[in-house]
């Protein structure tokens, strides 16, 4: 298995996946880890046919996922791994989950939120857990698609604490 | 009285309907969605429920056309269903809206819906198939 993209995307399974990201990195399983979705019979129905034949999906809760990507189940599978926040993601690395590079996606705004890109806005919690991320070796950038630029936390971190 | 939202990603929605208004006039009880980058789901939500409640006010059939299946307009209209009286439609064009607004009084909900998904597929030519069936 090799995870070819780990996101925090709060839409999850949207366009930007499917037609930007899934043919770009020839993805071939996407991973969703959000215990909300997990119990959500309906939305995960729905948000399994949206995905085209031939990749394969898989919802389950943020630990049952995590558990199943230190296992070799998913053999030689390209992984697009989806969170929805900086707190799942920090969770399943704790669990073990190894991961080299995170993406920050769309992190959208919310009460108490500091905007740091189009599409991230963050509050001390979200800073907390991506800091920690990014301490345990796991390189964080931002971007929304792939055509667009790569920008890496540090310099991120670092242009908001002077806002 | 059916109701229509278009939901789309960026404007696309918005001009579609004056697309359709500059073909056949007025288009009572319709509404667009742009769905933005930076817009936040509960922002989004807000939005689906302001237009069902504006278009299918008194709890009138309202049918929601989408742009791609899997993208965000799509994925959160669908949240919204209520199968007989509000269903979703992806694939939106602008044969599939004309046909809306002249079929949407003679039909059911789910007539209308199914309709308009083959019309949507049928509506599509290529100039060189048209020019060979004259041949």
């Amino acid at each position: 298995m090799n995870i070819v993209l780990a996101r925090i995307d709060n839409r999850l399974i949207h366009g930007q996946i499917l037609e930007s990201w899934v043919p770009n990195l020839r993805a071939n399983c996407i991973i969703v880890a959000n215990d909300e979705v997990a119990q959500a019979v309906m939305q995960k129905i729905l948000m399994k046919a949206a995905v085209p034949t031939g990749i394969q999906v898989v919802v389950d809760t943020v630990e049952a996922a995590s558990q199943l990507l230190c296992t070799d189940e998913l053999g030689d599978a390209r992984v697009l791994l989806l969170f929805a926040n900086a707190s799942d993601a920090r969770k399943s690395i704790e669990m073990g989950l190894a991961l080299k590079k995170l993406n920050l996606g769309n992190m959208h705004a919310g009460s108490g939120k500091q905007q740091c890109s189009c599409t991230i806005f963050l509050d001390p919690a979200d800073v907390e857990d991506i800091q920690k991320i990014q301490d345990s070796g796991v390189q964080v950038t931002s971007q929304c698609v792939p055509s667009e630029r790569k920008v890496n936390w540090t310099s991120m971190f670092v242009k908001m604490v002077k806002n | 009285m059916k109701g229509l939202i278009v939901a789309t990603h960026a404007n696309m929605a918005g001009e579609l309907l004056k697309a359709c208004e500059s073909i056949i006039g007025p288009l009572p009880r319709s509404r667009a969605i742009s769905v933005r980058r930076e817009d936040n789901i509960d922002e989004i939500r807000k939005l689906f429920s302001d237009a069902l409640e504006a278009v299918g006010a008194d709890g009138a059939e309202v049918l929601i056309l989408t742009d791609i299946l899997g993208g965000t307009p799509a994925n959160i209209g669908m949240s919204f269903m209520e199968p007989g009286r509000i269903d979703l439609l992806t694939g939106v064009n602008l044969p599939m809206l004309l046909k809306f607004f002249n079929s949407k009084e003679s039909l059911s909900l789910n007539e209308l819906a199914e309709m308009l998904k083959a019309y949507g597929q049928q509506a599509i030519h290529l100039a060189s198939d048209l020019l060979k069936r004259q041949v």
